[in-house]
């Protein structure tokens, strides 16, 4: 009887508990999406991985070391290729080099080709083989100046077999001009995430790269009737001793490989998941609402199933079974509603320039259990507390008016209760931001706190709703006269729900001040690191990724008619003291001019064996000017050296040791740089000296040379960018808010009937009530956006506390946002009103004075 | 209080309910409202009784006390031997549940539920199957065979009562409450559930309280008994509405 009972109340409430479920449906979708999408994009890669790699048995290859910087593979003499191939267990055998984000392809307009966020390979290749990852859909094989590209690269840059292009690689002085000679697929798939793909012949690739005589790779295809651990055998006993080369199995390759791309997607899918968690968490104030507010409304049939015996258990499970079948219902409506979202995603991301490869999107087992737990346990967990209050409602409440009110000693343990997690929530968030944590503990150390602040919050607020919103509604009562005072009383005669309604809101426009807030700190930190240390005129580097190219574009700039000083940045790995570090490379001779690390002591002269340390870590590392430390680099070559100088910022310098470029040049395998700064020559044209620089780079396409306005602008572009994306994950957080204003107004109005009946009958217009309602809902709204944006500012404020002050030395409060949101809180209340309004306004009189 | 009850019933009946010096107050000091003032009232099986008296009299708190509704402030109650003041609020619901019925004013069924469904409800909710005979019993004296699948928004107002009435006896109770169960009612549907109660009373053996300010409707009760300030001032046997008119006059006299 209980069950139907709660299947009659569902039926007959349905309109009510919509809205509701639409929130608990977003949030559960978005998670659905999440786990939808991270699956499948596992399967397809690791099955992209397993056709590319399927017929390569072994791989001989340079031993990463400590100080291998990971993104360049470590390069091998050619000549080893010849012992591997003449052996009589190899069946097929390939040289190869590859490169990351260093050949290009360029276009008509003189820039790269290359996707907005996919990474660009380029490799040798032999043509299709056994061992081959690659399959030629059109064309052929590439021999000298030719090009084979990818069908992605292909379709998006309009290239076809035939066409003439030229290319780009650190190892050459200009352009290549080369044809296009094939098209050709990674595995069996079309798309590998959106990479591009340049394949060149092996001499062709040495040439580009400037590495002739040497490659990275030998894969080999063993022969059917040797097993591939003999092969890797011999291949082993083959290469001898020697330490920098190691033999993999094909195998572990692919499972390297796998990893690679699944670390890639875990983070991916978590992000999505942190975001879908916090949507979920803002649908518990409106779940808490809903059943807050219908409790409230079926106070007399609780009574009088109270006064036929029913127990207050009996009532409190009722409205958890209630809850439960909406839960159901909400999850799986979002398991499907997930296909939407992740597809919706996928649409983003390929507007963004990355791209899915097409494939099936997977329910896996885990999925649904998380999706319906996830679901459940909100539905039910939020319905908690108004259940207990079911259960309290005493048999009077179906004879008397008011027998179910809240007593005030319930409201005061309410708000202790508010409390106590406020404090937890504080302390925690606290911990995680102060606290020497690792960085999954400090996560979800900041997410629990945060997540308990925002209920704190949410139950504190109880005690300020009432004279928050009567502060906030005392100018509608003047503008507006009667209708605007009853408005204003509405909005903060019942705290809790005002509470509640506010917090929903609250909360999206917290994360989104405070993402803000962060981004504007370290917007003005940027410029003022600019203004104080860069003296740069020009700057030169690869904007889109910020990624390393070849050391000789230093020179090439140098040598630039107008150009003055020359300074570049490249990082290194070090191991000193025998202990493994980042260090800078720097060409220090031209410090001051170009980049000012803020020498306090000592000198920038290193004198080939001098370097120096960044003043803090030099304290920490209990070490001074004089002191000797021992060094090793990359090839091996070790010495000591004397530190020469104590420097005060290492914004630029973050590693905090500053070696001279000239040094680190020699003891690297790669010559490559981050960044370079250059300073006009005096007298000379800036502009004409950047078209000089610009043309002295010319054979790297991928490089930008700004000057330092345009740099700033760049800078900024970026970090708007991030704030789009925030801002339209957390966007669905003020949906779902919005939804619940909505909510609320609606049900409350249900629930004000017969009151509002009453003003109909005395004479109030449609039009007022409609006012009235809009305005009740504008208070509301500026309500929950205050709490959100002094709430963001706090969070944001100690969130810039944490980062160290060498990352984001000045904060920036967003006061413009801060209005702008408010008036937004304003605006989305008075669209919520839209149809509780109408539809108060449509009451039949009679109707509504009758009803009880 | 006065001790000479007569009734059609043999005054040996068991006592089924009783009040001993009960208070009720509500509020303290200025605002101090004694609803119930040392209340003496006992009322035995198969007995019909009418509760009458002006507004704010005690009627309803009296009715509230003797049901478990409320807790009286002092003095004792017991209903079926047991005293209402021991019990925990867990125990008292199911003493609610198992020997008490409730008729309102105001019907107060559950709208998403059949006429059928209404009246097994208190059985449903503890957990008790009706007895087949006895609900077939009371649903056709009741004389609602044909609506039992009805929604209470589909039944007329008297037929609503009466499916409220039938929900107060399906259960078998010790006893049943009744609030006013005529004051929504025109006067022709009132006295078809003035009859049926009587019915209810002489025929299917049930003990009635009937709170009621028509002394027409009283008419139809076994006993009346007038509460003036909390107190019990008078009692009727096998009361007429014209003795209850002038008794009544002469109290406003």
């Amino acid at each position: 009887m209980i069950s139907k009972l709660v299947r009659r109340n569902i039926a007959a409430t349905k309109g009510r508990l919509l809205l509701m479920l639409l929130s608990i449906v977003l949030g559960v979708s978005f998670v659905s999406g999440s786990f939808l999408l991270a699956d499948s994009l596992r399967a397809i890669f690791s099955d992209i991985t397993e056709t590319a790699f399927a017929g390569i048995d072994a791989q001989v290859r340079g031993t990463e070391s400590d100080l291998s910087t990971g993104e360049e593979a470590v390069r091998i003499p050619e000549v080893i290729f010849d012992t591997i191939a003449g052996l009589p267990e190899v069946e097929y055998a390939e040289a190869g080099l590859s490169a990351f984000f260093q050949v290009y392809t360029v276009g008509d307009d003189g820039e790269v080709n290359r996707p907005k966020g996919p990474p660009v390979f380029a490799n040798s290749w032999g043509g299709p083989s056994v061992a081959s990852s690659f399959a030629l859909r059109d064309g052929q094989a590439p021999v000298g100046n030719q090009i084979a590209i990818d069908t992605t690269q292909a379709e998006a840059e309009g290239l076809v077999v035939g066409d003439q292009i030229q290319v780009s690689g650190p190892g050459i002085e200009k352009l290549l001009d080369v044809e296009v000679a094939g098209i050709v697929s990674f595995g069996a798939s079309d798309a590998l995430g959106g990479a591009y793909f340049n394949l060149f012949d092996l001499p062709t690739m040495q040439t580009l790269m400037g590495a002739s005589g040497t490659i990275d790779s030998i894969i080999v295809n063993g022969r059917d009737d040797v097993s591939n651990a003999e092969l890797v055998r011999s291949m082993r006993a083959a290469l001898g001793d020697d330490g920098s080369l190691e033999v993999v199995s094909g195998t572990t390759l692919m499972d390297e490989q796998s990893g690679e791309f699944n670390e890639f997607i875990n983070i991916f899918g978590n992000v999505l998941l942190g975001f879908a968690l916090v949507v979920l968490f803002v649908s518990v104030f409106i779940i808490y609402n809903t059943f807050a507010i219908l409790i409230s409304q079926r106070i007399r049939q609780f009574g009088l199933l109270r006064s036929l015996g029913a127990t207050g258990g009996q009532l409190t499970r009722m409205v958890l079974i209630e809850a439960l079948i909406i839960g159901i219902v909400a999850s799986l409506v979002g398991l499907f509603g997930g296909i939407g979202i992740a597809s919706l995603l996928k649409f983003l991301f390929s507007q963004g320039g990355g791209e899915f490869p097409d494939g099936p999107l997977l329910f896996k087992a885990r999925t649904i259990l998380i999706v319906f737990f996830l679901g459940i346990g909100v539905t039910v967990g939020s319905a908690l507390l108004p259940s207990l209050v079911a259960q309290r409602i005493p048999a009077l409440a179906a004879l008397r008016d008011g027998a179910g009110a809240v007593s005030e000693t319930s409201r005061r343990r309410r708000v202790l209760f508010g409390g106590i997690v406020f404090t937890l929530g504080g302390a925690l968030t606290l911990f995680g931001l102060f606290g020497s944590l690792g960085t999954a503990a400090r996560l979800t150390s900041l997410g629990l706190g945060a997540a308990l602040l925002f209920v704190g919050i949410a139950m504190l607020s109880v005690l300020f709703a009432s004279g928050a919103t009567r502060i906030l509604g005392a100018p509608v009562e003047i503008t507006r006269g009667l209708t605007g005072r009853l408005a204003r009383d509405n909005a903060s005669r019942n705290p809790q729900r005002t509470a509640a309604t506010a917090s929903a809101l609250m909360i999206g426009l917290a994360l989104i001040t405070g993402v803000l807030v962060l981004t504007q700190s370290l917007r003005a930190s940027f410029d003022k690191i600019l203004d104080e240390t860069v003296a740069a005129d020009l700057f030169i580097y690869d904007d889109n990724q910020g990624f390393p190219f070849a050391g000789s574009a230093v020179d090439q700039v140098a040598a630039a008619p107008g150009i003055a000083q020359v300074a570049a940045l490249t990082s290194i790995k070090v191991v000193i003291n025998g202990e493994v570090d980042d260090a800078t490379g720097f060409d220090v001779a031209s410090t001051d001019q170009v980049l000012d690390a803020k020498l306090i002591e000592g000198t920038y002269d290193t004198g080939g064996d001098g370097v120096l340390i960044y003043s803090e870590k030099a304290e920490a590392l209990n070490l001074a000017i004089g002191d000797s430390i021992n060094v090793t680099f990359e090839d091996d070559f070790t010495d000591d050296f004397t530190i020469v100088g104590l420097f005060d910022d290492n914004t630029l310098f973050e590693s905090g040791w500053i070696f001279d470029r000239a040094t680190t040049r020699k003891h690297t395998n790669l010559d490559s740089v981050e960044f370079i700064g250059a300073t006009f020559a005096s007298g000379a044209d800036p502009s004409q000296a950047q078209m000089a620089a610009e043309l002295a780079v010319s054979n790297f396409p991928q490089l930008t040379v700004q000057d330092n306005t345009e740099f700033k602008e760049t800078q900024e572009g970026q970090l708007n960018s991030l704030l789009i994306v925030v801002f339209a994950l957390l966007g669905l957080c003020i949906v779902v808010a919005f939804i619940g204003i909505v909510n609320t107004m609606a049900l409350s109005i249900l629930e004000r009937t017969r009151e509002i009946g009453l003003l109909r009958a005395i004479g109030t217009s449609r039009r007022q009530l409609r006012s009235m309602v809009r305005w009740e809902a504008i208070i509301v709204g500026v309500f929950g956006a205050l709490l959100g944006v002094v709430l963001g500012i706090i969070i944001g404020y100690a969130a810039v506390s944490a980062i160290p002050a060498s990352f984001i030395s000045v904060v920036s409060i967003p006061w413009t946002y801060a209005i702008i949101f408010t008036i937004v809180g304003g605006v989305l209340g008075m669209v919520a009103a839209v149809l509780p309004a109408r539809r108060a306004a449509r009451m039949n009189v009679l109707d509504a004075i009758s009803s009880i | 209080m006065s001790q000479d009850i007569v009734s059609p019933t043999p005054s040996a009946n068991p006592i089924v309910a009783s009040a001993q010096n009960v208070m009720k107050i509500y509020g303290s000091g200025e605002t101090e409202v004694r609803a119930l003032d040392g209340l003496n009232a006992e009322f035995r099986r198969g007995q019909f009784s009418a509760v009458m008296g002006p507004s704010g009299s005690g009627k309803s708190t009296l009715m509230h006390v003797m049901a478990g509704l409320d807790q009286a402030t002092s003095g004792d109650v017991v209903v079926g031997g047991v005293d209402l003041a021991t019990l925990s609020e867990k125990k008292l619901t199911l003493l609610r549940r198992d020997r008490i019925g409730f008729v309102f004013q105001a019907y107060n069924l559950v709208p998403t539920l059949s006429a059928r469904e209404n009246m097994v409800l208190p059985l449903e909710l503890a957990g008790r199957k009706a007895d087949k005979d006895w609900f077939e019993q009371v649903v056709s004296a009741v004389g609602l065979a044909d609506r039992l699948d009805h929604r209470p928004n589909e039944l007329s107002g008297g037929q609503q009562q009466r499916v409220a009435v039938a929900r107060a006896l399906v259960g078998q109770p010790d006893i049943i409450f009744a609030d006013e169960p005529t004051g929504n009612l025109d006067s022709r549907t009132g006295h078809e559930i003035l009859d049926f109660l009587r019915t209810a009373v002489r025929e299917l053996n049930q003990t009635i309280v009937m709170v009621t300010h028509d002394p027409l409707g009283a008419s139809y009760t076994d006993r009346a008994i007038f509460l003036e300030d909390g107190k019990v001032t008078s009692e009727m046997a096998d009361p007429n509405a014209d003795d209850i008119y002038s008794y009544m006059r002469s109290l406003g006299a």
